[in-house]
């Protein structure tokens, strides 16, 4: 206990001794300290820092080892020392170096619950600690301090550091939960941590929450790093008020010895002078003067007057005493993580604002942070050659973690402008830049986060889906796996990729199932035979036989098994998500009656409408309602708090809409992939369940009414399977269109738009090589109904009402001439009412017929 | 293709069925030698596909064909076949030919073992030596009788499902106006093929192997789900990291001295009150250390005794706690603590100088007021209400405390004891508060 209890001062003997050990050194150390005699311990520590300081990390280990030597087993010098190592060594091996950390905190907290014990037995002994001599009961005080509810440790004990250093190497390692699980605690008990820590966890706490597109969590520390650290937003970007100069004033001097703490000083004695007679006695006591009482409380008054004088967040705020950071920097580095935030709430308004003033803070220092934002920003907003423009005035950077982060954007950039050739090429350059990172020596934590890999192949996968290239955009995503894999759009990402592969053709066996109908000719002449072959070649049992193991090569097998696993997995997540969500802020989905009912309770509840600075957007599931600029529209300015819990409520509103989408999306996948399977009763689940969604949106109900009715159909049900297919049915029994022009605006919004190209008008779909739109396009509204159409028509052949389904079918062929499915349906149907001749015109009439030669000859079997 | 016979095969069993002149019986075992048994039942369905189309084979090849489709399963009993419908059908059928239908029937008879020396003769031979006279022709009904076995007969009733329709269909290719039935278009050996003639055995190997089990049914259009547009910041856009370096711990070593001395007096705080130097000194620490309020030792637990002796200490730790995710746990302590003096001054004070919660405020002048309504020494009673009285108007006037949250209550203590000067003057205070 005393070896560590610095109050108690070492024997003199000691003390010499320490002195001539410390003497070399002190020839180059600063002039002491005016505490005059300091214990040789402090005195090597100090020695320790200033090496440290320096980055003479090997003259400080040598100190630290001195020192390990008088204080055995340390856990703060054992921290030091781990972390002097680094600065020397470089960090090849987290791993280890977390170990150490560990050890160390597991240590201060031994240490701390042991001496937490000792008072326990000091406290059942009685008082005689607190009544014995003065050292002692320090001792028992101090120990006192932790028996407390949320065990507050004394300085000695304090984790926070040792804490914060493995939260930081999990950062750079990209484990952000474990680096959030470490500061989470830390944030939440954040007042006694001493002021350069805090400051140091409250930012890290908020880039891992910026990783995690936690906008709640980050809103929280953004809006407490401005309380606690005094930097308060100008409203325009442009005032600096009045805490940041305090700011200044406070880094430049030394901490603690401010203003405030003088008038605070000067406001106790006062009241001490004044209470101390009156006040002192209790109320049992004879002498109890109202006057005095009165006026006392009107002394009170005054000094509150004045205590009040000192804003309220003055007693909140902290100075940040790391000199590492100036106030300027300080500020600055506070406006880009909060155009941060905005940019991932999506209030580019007011991000808008923010870069503005930080590029004006920025002015003649680094500026490349800001400019990146903007370019970001600019690329939220849909102003791709602005965004462009932006990243070149960066220049093109020639380190490579940079140089694969600025090639990385670009590629982002020209995909949406549709450019995909150009995309394709920057995306894969960034990953071979980003490749060569880690070959780096020593190896920096800062150069394994700049690694950003894993990223960029999610984005190549992502672009290679959309370029129609379904094997390497799985490849990509595969990589793309150890940082994505908990999150439900990734999953639904590689489902599409086994699609798109089906659709394509690509499975390892088997034709792609085309839009022909293959004719064969069977001989010729009066004995010319046609047989129509409607059963795709590569025959299902193949696809189920496919398994979804890894191939030989590590590389996923695409298949339609896979694709039923990743929607499984997608589901699951977001199913997950919801229900963790569901306490916190959705409003209860009783209110399943209508879109207007609920669109009332989601505003009502989070009433963002009456929030300055962000703009009402509609929060019903409607597609696409987003100003194609992005930008909110009617922008009051607020505080800057304000600003915050706007964007944020946005923010959810936003997220809360998408992840219904998905929701709708994985689902309407499922039921098309158990159909694919042959497994209706999951499909008929899968899509009852599209149907039992609050919101949704058209197309999908549409597709859930389809599958539905197919699935019925196959288990039997023909007569179920109509309702399905005629709730679109109008009175006149003509069937109304599904969904509208407009529910298709959101496939149609990742075409281009780029307002400086085309004044702001949308291109359409023939501006591009038929390749490019094939994988955008979904069925118009027309062609919706002319599925509705064919089916009813398949349904009711089914039933033997010929009749009826010649007269439905040919309302689909007239829509679709080209559908396959349905010159198949009329077709049958000829057939069945004994009309050959019709039912062999409507083949040879149709587009896509193939013709195929029956080629097998006599003399080549024999 | 799900069970069709490819190009190959179908020529087997074409020729199969051309060898008009050798025994059945050969030709039966090499239709079961040739074919394996997975192949047969579409072979024997392409086999009764084509025999329905009753111009496509020769009356030979048709009697083949029918021992082919009968002797296939002649191991099971005859109702079990797939095909005893179409064979009862044809043994009954008037516009075919007597020697093919009293083929049929014997084939039907030859199940009950019979006729064992029938499949030794060809079916040429069995042509040339059918004598009509010699047959009778049994009724449907009596042969359906005899044959369908209720369990069976409506599942094999046809192969196909009712609602499927053969895939293949004739689409004779010749000139306009000429009769497709005219022999001119039959291929002779020899001759040059010309325009509308056709060579039949391709036709018949070509349909043995295109006939689709399946047949043709109506078809479902299924839509693909649309591709997920790309959503708002999916495609991820890169910044560099902020590099967060690794901290030095400087509490290493650091000099606690005046920590424990604050410690130290804090604790004597709650003991007893200290002389004003001692004050001063924690005050003077705690205001250079911000953080040393969390290490000074002080509880909640311990706090009613800090109260109790030393109000002003306990204010100022307060004030800095204020922030402390613990300051609720103090609250509580002092609202439950007895009412005194000292508590009442340390409320009013943390009310200058904070923004205390309201429910707090409220719940501790509820308390103010129930310990005066439950002290039975009227003479405590008294300075007891007169001290909340004062404390009360103290926050009213400067607006701590919103009047319309307590004004029921209050007004009903006033009441309670408006024979004392103070009360009177609160509620009076009231009123004008409420005009």
């Amino acid at each position: 206990m005393e070896s560590r209890d610095l109050s108690t001062a070492p024997s003199p003997a000691a003390a010499a001794a320490a002195a001539a050990a410390a003497a070399p050194a002190a020839a180059t150390a600063p002039p002491a300290e005016d505490e005059g005699v300091m214990s040789v311990t402090a005195a090597l520590a100090k020695e320790a820092l200033f090496r440290f300081q320096a980055r003479k990390c090997g003259e400080c280990l040598e100190f630290l080892h001195q020192l390990l030597q008088k204080k055995d087993d340390d856990p703060k010098v054992l921290h030091n020392i781990a972390v002097a190592e680094y600065f020397r060594d470089g960090c090849s091996d987290p791993r280890r170096f977390l170990e150490v950390l560990d050890n160390v905190k597991r240590k201060s907290e031994e240490l701390a619950r042991a001496s937490l014990e000792q008072v326990e037995v000091v406290g059942n002994v009685g008082n005689k600690a607190i009544l014995g001599p003065k050292g002692s009961s320090t001792v028992a005080q101090q120990m006192n301090s932790l028996n407390n509810a949320s065990i507050l440790y004394t300085d000695e004990f304090d984790s926070s550091v040792a804490s914060f250093n493995i939260a930081v190497i999990w950062f750079h390692l990209r484990e952000y939960g474990k680096a959030l699980s470490i500061l989470e605690p830390l944030y939440n008990n954040i007042e006694p941590i001493d002021e350069t820590v805090a400051l140091h966890i409250c930012l890290l706490l908020l880039d891992v929450a910026l990783a995690c597109r936690d906008a709640a969590k980050s809103a929280d520390v953004l809006n407490y790093l401005e309380k606690a650290f005094g930097v308060s937003q100008g409203e325009n970007g442009s005032s600096v008020q009045q805490q940041s100069a305090n700011l200044v004033g406070k880094l430049s001097s030394v901490p603690n010895s401010s203003l405030i703490s003088d008038a605070s000083n000067q406001e106790s004695s006062v009241s001490i002078n004044a209470s101390e007679k009156p006040l002192s006695r209790t109320l049992s006591e004879e002498t109890l003067d109202y006057e005095t009482m009165l006026s006392t409380l009107d002394i009170g008054e005054q000094d509150a007057v004045r205590a009040m004088g000192i804003p309220s967040l003055v007693d909140l705020s902290r100075s940040p005493i790391d000199k590492t950071i100036t106030a300027v920097d300080f500020k600055l580095k506070l406006q880009l993580y909060k155009v941060r935030f905005l940019l991932l709430t999506g209030n580019l308004k007011a991000a808008k604002r923010e870069v503005k003033g930080a590029m004006n803070v920025a002015r003649g220092r680094d500026s490349s942070m800001a400019l990146l934002l903007k370019s970001q920003l600019e690329y939220a907003r849909g102003n791709y050659r602005k965004a462009i423009k932006l990243l070149m005035a960066l220049g093109v950077p020639t380190e490579a973690g940079i140089s694969s982060m600025f090639l990385n954007n670009l590629g982002c950039v020209y995909h949406q402008l549709v450019k995909y050739p150009s995309a394709t090429v920057f995306f894969s350059k960034a990953l071979c830049s980003s490749s060569s990172i880690r070959k780096e020596k020593p190896l920096k934590l800062s150069s394994i986060s700049q690694d950003k890999s894993l990223f960029i192949a999610y984005n190549c996968g992502i672009h290679y889906l959309a370029c129609g290239k379904p094997i390497l955009a799985a490849r990509c995503l595969q990589k793309a796996l150890l940082v994505f894999y908990n999150q439900p759009l990734f999953w639904f990402r590689l489902a599409e990729c086994c699609l798109m592969a089906l659709e394509k053709g690509l499975f390892k066996t088997g034709d792609a199932p085309d839009e022909t109908i293959k004719l064969y000719v069977i001989s010729k002449g009066k004995w010319r035979h046609l047989a129509v072959r409607d059963v795709p070649e590569n025959g299902l049992t193949h696809l189920i036989e496919n398994d979804c193991s890894l191939g030989s090569d590590g590389q996923l097998n695409l298949s339609l098994k896979l694709a039923r696993l990743c929607l499984l997995n997608a589901l699951h997540i977001l199913n997950e998500s919801e229900s963790s969500q569901a306490h916190s802020s959705l409003p209860p989905d009783g209110s399943l009656d209508g879109t207007e009912s609920t669109e009332e309770t989601i505003s009502g509840n989070s009433n963002h409408r009456t929030l300055p600075g962000v703009d009402a957007k509609p929060s019903n599931a409607g597609l696409g309602q987003l100003n194609a600029n992005g930008d909110v529209k009617d922008q009051k300015t607020g505080t800057s708090q304000e600003i915050t819990s706007g964007s944020l409520s946005m923010y959810e509103d936003n997220r809360r809409r998408q992840l219904r989408l998905m929701k709708q999306a994985i689902l309407a996948n499922q039921a098309y992939v158990e159909l694919e399977l042959e497994n209706p009763m999951e499909a008929l689940s899968c899509a009852l369940s599209i149907l039992q969604l609050p919101d949704c949106s058209r197309i999908y109900t549409f597709l859930a009414h389809v599958y539905a009715a197919e699935a019925l159909c196959l288990l039997n049900r023909t007569k179920d399977a109509a309702e399905h297919l005629s709730v679109y049915m109008s009175e006149a029994n003509q069937i109304e269109l599904p969904y509208g022009e407009e529910d298709l605006e959101q496939w149609r919004m990742e075409r281009i738009f780029d307002p400086e190209d085309t004044n702001g008008g949308i291109l359409t779909a023939n501006n591009f090589s038929s390749e490019e739109t094939q994988v955008l396009m979904f069925l118009k509204p027309e062609e919706a109904r002319a599925t509705l159409y064919a089916n009813l028509a398949a349904r009711s052949a089914l039933q033997g009402e010929l009749q009826t389904a010649q007269q439905l079918v040919a309302q689909a062929l007239a829509v679709v001439p080209a559908s396959r499915e349905a010159t198949l349906t009329a077709v049958y149907v000829h057939l069945m009412l004994g009309n050959s001749q019709e039912a062999l015109s409507k083949l040879k009439q149709f587009n896509h017929v193939r013709f195929l030669p029956f080629t097998c000859t006599l003399d080549k079997s024999s | 293709m799900i069970g069709i016979a490819n190009g190959e095969d179908s020529y087997k069993l074409l020729k199969l069925l051309q060898q008009d002149s050798r025994p059945l019986r050969e030709i039966l075992a090499d239709f079961d030698s040739a074919f394996p048994r997975s192949l047969r039942f579409p072979l024997c369905t392409s086999l009764y596909l084509i025999l329905e189309d009753k111009i496509m084979l020769s009356t030979t090849e048709r009697l083949v064909a029918f021992s082919i489709l009968h002797q296939t399963y002649a191991s099971h009993s005859l109702s079990a076949n797939p095909f005893i419908r179409f064979l009862v059908n044809a043994a009954c059928d008037d516009g075919a030919e007597k020697f093919e239908r009293a083929f049929v029937v014997q084939l039907l008879e030859s199940s009950s073992g019979i006729a064992k020396e029938f499949f030794n003769q060809s079916a040429s031979d069995y042509v040339k030596g059918f004598d009509p006279l010699m047959h009778t022709f049994p009724a449907l009904d009596q042969l359906q009788q005899q044959y369908f076995d209720g369990a069976h007969s409506e599942s094999y009733n046809c192969l196909f499902k009712d609602t499927k329709v053969n895939n293949v269909m004739p689409d004779p290719d010749v000139p306009s106006g000429c009769d497709k039935n005219s022999p001119e278009f039959d291929l002779l050996p020899g001759t040059k093929p010309k325009l509308g003639s056709g060579d039949r055995d391709e036709t018949i190997a070509g349909l043995l192997s295109n006939i689709s089990l399946e047949g043709l049914g109506p078809q479902w259009i299924r839509p693909r789900p649309p591709r997920l547009p790309i959503q708002d910041g999916e495609l991820v856009w890169l910044i560099p990291d902020n590099n967060h370096e690794l901290l030095w711990d400087y509490g290493m070593c650091a000099d606690t001295s005046r920590g424990a001395a604050v410690r130290d007096l804090i604790a004597k705080a709650a003991k007893g009150p200290l002389v004003p130097a001692q004050q001063e000194k924690v005050m003077m620490e705690l205001a250079n250390d911000p953080k040393l309020v969390y290490h000074c030792g002080l509880t909640p637990m311990k706090l009613p005794d800090l109260v109790e002796n030393n109000p002003l200490i306990a204010v100022e730790v307060l004030t800095k706690l204020i922030n402390s995710p613990e300051i609720t746990e103090y609250f509580t302590v002092l609202v439950t603590m007895e009412m005194s003096l000292h508590s009442m001054e340390v409320v009013n004070r943390l009310t200058q100088a904070v923004k205390l919660p309201s429910e707090f405020l409220r719940l501790y002048i509820s308390n103010c007021i129930t310990s005066c309504e439950n002290i039975k020494d009227k003479y405590m009673q008294n300075r007891l209400v007169r001290l909340v009285c004062v404390f009360l108007q103290s926050l009213i006037r400067n607006n701590h405390i919103d009047v319309k949250e307590i004004l029921i209550e209050v007004q009903a203590f006033c009441i309670n004891f408006s024979r004392i000067r103070e009360a009177a003057g609160l509620f009076r205070l009231l009123k004008t508060m409420e005009g």
